[in-house]
């Protein structure tokens, strides 16, 4: 009879310890691929993209001028200022606008093409590419006001770096050689450009 | 004699190996400064802009603080309470479509008596400008966070500025195109004395209809 109930003890026992290693066991594993973090998303969200307006151009274009500028802005703290550097980036594409032809423009006298174009200039004036902007170093907090403030910083510095007097005769050359090549494939040999003052 | 003979080319081999080697040895290194190239790139070109699409798209950004994880082999992912961050940025783009004549020459040109065709590529779209409405952005901040920064504004205008040139074949801009060069170049052609029925305006198929996007030229 002593023997039984030991027995029995011993079952007992082991199924305990067995019980208790498997669990052991499906915790391990339970908590084991438990995993806890903390995330954002950067992406922004799905919009539309409207049309707001269509409309037909005839702009030669004979010189590309691709820049970036690097430009600041300081608040003077009374500990420590605040400062905002962004890189702005700009094309600024230099030819003639084919809306300020006058009627004439082109006259053929003899074997011979005489062009008149008007003057070489900026096709558009919105040549910033704003959405490219890197923010280069920012310390505070800064406003609207502030951001369009450096946007016309870099327009202007931009301005004066590229529309050289040096570019607009480059951009003129480019487009006497350009129509040239046109009229010479067309079969016309002697051609006269000249360009409006 | 036989040995001379061996020996000849081994020599010559010899020498004029070691020649090549003084020539390395002597060059002389020449450091180049690209980053003057980088600021300002300035490219001759031909080419005519026919179309002008301005575009408007609203960039919105939803900042919410994300617990994800998973715990007795079940998944969870919520939202953070009061740790909620919302931006809207109001954009315009200026999209310009243009056919480039650089290489234009007398094989695109054909003709046949009074009659005259001219071949054309197919017209690419450039973004040309775009401008972010600074003064009409408006910003949800919740206590626990910080204001939104710069750098992360202007990845959010990144984003939108690759959204809108995604979004480019769908909007019709290369039919314009091609309806509005052959506007720009007939009355060309007739002041040149060719009557407007003897003039074709035509484009060489270049790519096919799910190659749009090889047309959009992309700054980065």
């Amino acid at each position: 009879m002593r023997k039984t109930i030991d027995n029995i003890r011993s079952i007992t026992v082991a199924a305990a310890v067995i019980a208790v290693i498997l669990i052991a066991v499906w915790l391990y594993r339970a908590l084991g691929d438990a995993r806890l973090e903390i995330g954002t998303n950067d992406s922004i969200n799905l919009t539309p993209t409207q049309i707001e307006s269509i409309k037909a151009v005839g702009e030669w274009e004979f010189l590309s001028i691709s820049t970036e500028e690097l430009v600041d802005t300081t608040r003077k703290r009374l500990f420590k200022d605040d400062q905002l550097v962004r890189i702005y980036y700009g094309t600024l594409r230099l030819g003639v606008n084919m809306k300020q032809v006058k009627p004439g423009w082109i006259e053929q006298r003899n074997d011979t093409i005489f062009l008149t174009l008007p003057k070489v200039g900026l096709l558009d004036h919105d040549f910033i590419d704003e959405a490219r902007t890197k923010s280069f170093f920012e310390s505070g907090t800064w406003k609207a006001e502030d951001r369009e403030a450096l946007y016309k910083q870099a327009y202007r510095k931009m301005t004066a770096h590229c529309l050289t007097p040096t570019n607009l005769k480059t951009a003129e050359d480019n487009a006497r050689e350009s129509f040239r090549k046109m009229l010479h494939s067309m079969g016309y040999k002697n051609v006269d450009i000249r360009f409006k003052k | 004699m036989r040995r001379i003979i061996y020996i000849i080319p081994i020599f010559l081999l010899t020498f004029f190996s070691c020649k090549g080697e003084k020539a390395d040895e002597s060059g002389v290194y020449q450091a180049t400064d690209t980053l003057p190239m980088l600021i300002t790139q300035i490219q001759k070109c031909t080419r005519l802009y026919t179309a002008e699409v301005k575009v408007h798209k609203i960039v919105t950004h939803d900042d919410v603080i994300q617990l994800r994880g998973s715990l007795l082999q079940k998944d969870f992912n919520f939202k953070v309470p009061l740790g909620e961050r919302k931006i809207a940025i109001p954009m315009d783009a200026t999209l310009k479509a243009y056919i480039d004549f650089s290489q234009f020459s007398e094989k695109d040109i054909e003709r046949s008596g009074d009659k005259i065709t001219i071949l054309l590529p197919e017209p690419k779209v450039v973004m040309t400008s775009s401008k972010i409405n600074q003064k009409e952005i408006r910003e949800y901040v919740a206590l626990s966070r910080a204001h939104f920064s710069d750098a992360e504004m202007t990845n959010y205008e990144q984003q939108g500025r690759a959204a809108i040139i995604q979004s480019i074949p769908q909007l019709g801009i290369f039919e314009i195109a091609r309806e509005n060069s052959a506007r720009i170049l007939v009355p060309m052609l007739t002041e040149l004395g060719y009557q407007e029925e003897n003039i074709t305006i035509a484009y060489r198929k270049q790519y096919g209809v799910g190659d749009l996007k090889k047309l959009l030229e992309i700054i980065p």
